[in-house]
């Protein structure tokens, strides 16, 4: 009979025994973190949820690849940064092809400026912070899943290196990289407020 | 003196880098301490949309959207030989295999090296024909690849965008008719998962392919609709990622992996 406290590694081993349904307990224990991130990657619910079940449909199919010495929360988390960059890194090079104004710079500070003439500053804290968010989806998907990873999870070098397959400098130029650019586009909005 | 660079200055920020070498040079560097002042205060101003919280049974509905997608590993027999010492036995009979197949290698080497030196070249091994069954999976696969892609295009198509409408219904009518052929393939083989897939995206192809006056705004939004009503997009993930494992079961071929 499976038990719903048992640890991560002994659900796994009974999901390999062919009790399935002990799977579920590993779904219910991490969808919380993979879809933080997720959303955080992507920007969006949509694209967030999908990210969480493809990651854990992939993290099903390779459970027998699953070494115990590892931690079965960060192998998952490692699939799912890896499915939600597969996702933007697809939709960029959509986007690539657009021709439009949306990602244009000098669009995007009028837009700015427009709104900081308001009265509301609540409502232009709020604009600044799409804005940045913006900011962040123009930054390639390395450093975009890079600077996610140490920002706001509050990952190591050597774990965003681990997630993205790179060297630790690699990763370490990575972020480097995507603050220098926001930094930048905050400058920019300073000015313009 | 030298100053800090920036890397070394965000590197510090986020905790990392040589700390207390760093403090020092604070200690005596007034430009770089107000440098990483000014950084400090970016990095606080770096916030962005929180994600949107999702309550305690989210877990469970994404196990219930799973559940019926998976299927259950072959049962395994606990013996007495499982845990420590199973491992221990493991690890020897590898070792061994190991140094047998240096020492055959090896023989077989010296052996090779000897027909050369003696002008008797080995007789090149004849290419082994690949069962026809890979080749089907191998074409499925690339199917459902492209199908993906299309679906995640119709997903987030500007349904007014004629420039972009435009290539999808090409796109379409190339994936009508191989999907047509892999329908034909599958029905003869019992997989009803993978036929009522090919089946529902053969309804959405045609509908996209030969809709009368090409698409237009009103066809595309109800095209998502139904493709997001029957999880079409999901259903085609779900089986372009089970092809490693039928390829590896049908074929007997090399693993494949998918991460």
């Amino acid at each position: 009979m499976f038990r719903m406290d048992m640890n991560d590694h002994a659900t796994i081993q009974a999901v390999l025994s062919g009790k399935k349904e002990a799977y579920g307990t590993l779904v219910a224990r991490h969808s919380q973190s993979l879809f933080r991130v997720a959303f955080r990657i992507t920007g969006n619910e949509a694209d967030a949820e999908e990210v969480v079940q493809e990651a854990f449909l992939r993290g099903y199919q390779k459970l027998e690849g699953f070494e115990s010495r590892s931690n079965f929360g960060t192998w998952i988390y490692r699939i799912a940064v890896r499915c939600a960059l597969d996702r933007i890194g697809g939709r960029k090079v959509d986007d690539s092809t657009r021709i439009g104004g949306e990602t244009d710079p000098e669009q995007n500070e009028v837009q700015v400026a427009d709104e900081a003439a308001g009265p509301d500053r609540l409502l232009l804290s709020g604009e600044i912070s799409a804005m940045q968010q913006s900011a962040m989806f123009a930054l390639t998907p390395t450093e975009q899943t890079a600077f996610v990873m140490r920002h706001m999870e509050d990952r190591t070098t050597d774990e965003i290196a681990a997630v993205l397959g790179i060297a630790p400098n690699a990763a370490k130029q990575a972020v480097f990289r995507a603050v220098q650019k926001l930094r930048q586009r905050l400058a920019t909005l300073r000015v313009k407020i | 003196m030298n100053h800090l660079t920036d890397e070394e200055l965000i590197e510090y920020g986020y905790g990392e880098g040589d700390r207390s070498a760093i403090e020092k040079h604070f200690d005596t560097c007034a430009d770089c301490e107000k440098a990483y002042g000014v950084l400090q205060l970016d990095l606080a101003e770096m916030k962005f949309v929180e994600p949107p919280t999702r309550d305690a049974s989210y877990g469970d509905r994404v196990w219930e959207s799973l559940e019926g997608w998976l299927s259950a590993y072959p049962a395994r027999k606990q013996s007495w030989l499982s845990g420590g010492l199973w491992r221990n036995l493991s690890f020897a009979a590898a070792c061994a295999a190991l140094l047998a197949c240096a020492f055959l290698g090896g023989r077989l080497w010296e052996r090779r090296e000897a027909n050369i030196a003696a002008g008797r070249h080995p007789v090149p091994a004849r290419p082994t024909a690949h069962p026809p069954q890979r080749v089907v999976v191998v074409v499925l696969s690339d199917h459902l690849d492209r199908s993906e892609r299309l679906l995640v295009e119709l997903k987030h198509v500007d349904a007014d965008s004629t420039e972009m409408v435009s290539p999808l219904r090409d796109e379409a009518r190339s994936l009508l008719a191989s999907n047509r052929i892999c329908r034909k393939n599958v029905k003869q083989e019992d997989d009803p998962a993978l036929a009522t897939a090919l089946d529902h995206l053969d309804r959405l192809l045609a509908e996209m392919a030969n809709q009368p006056g090409g698409l237009n705004s009103a066809t595309i939004t109800r095209l998502q609709d139904e493709m997001n009503k029957d999880g079409l997009l999901f259903e085609v993930r779900v089986l372009r990622s089970r092809i490693p494992h039928a390829q590896r079961a049908g074929a007997n071929s090399s693993k494949g992996g998918i991460l």
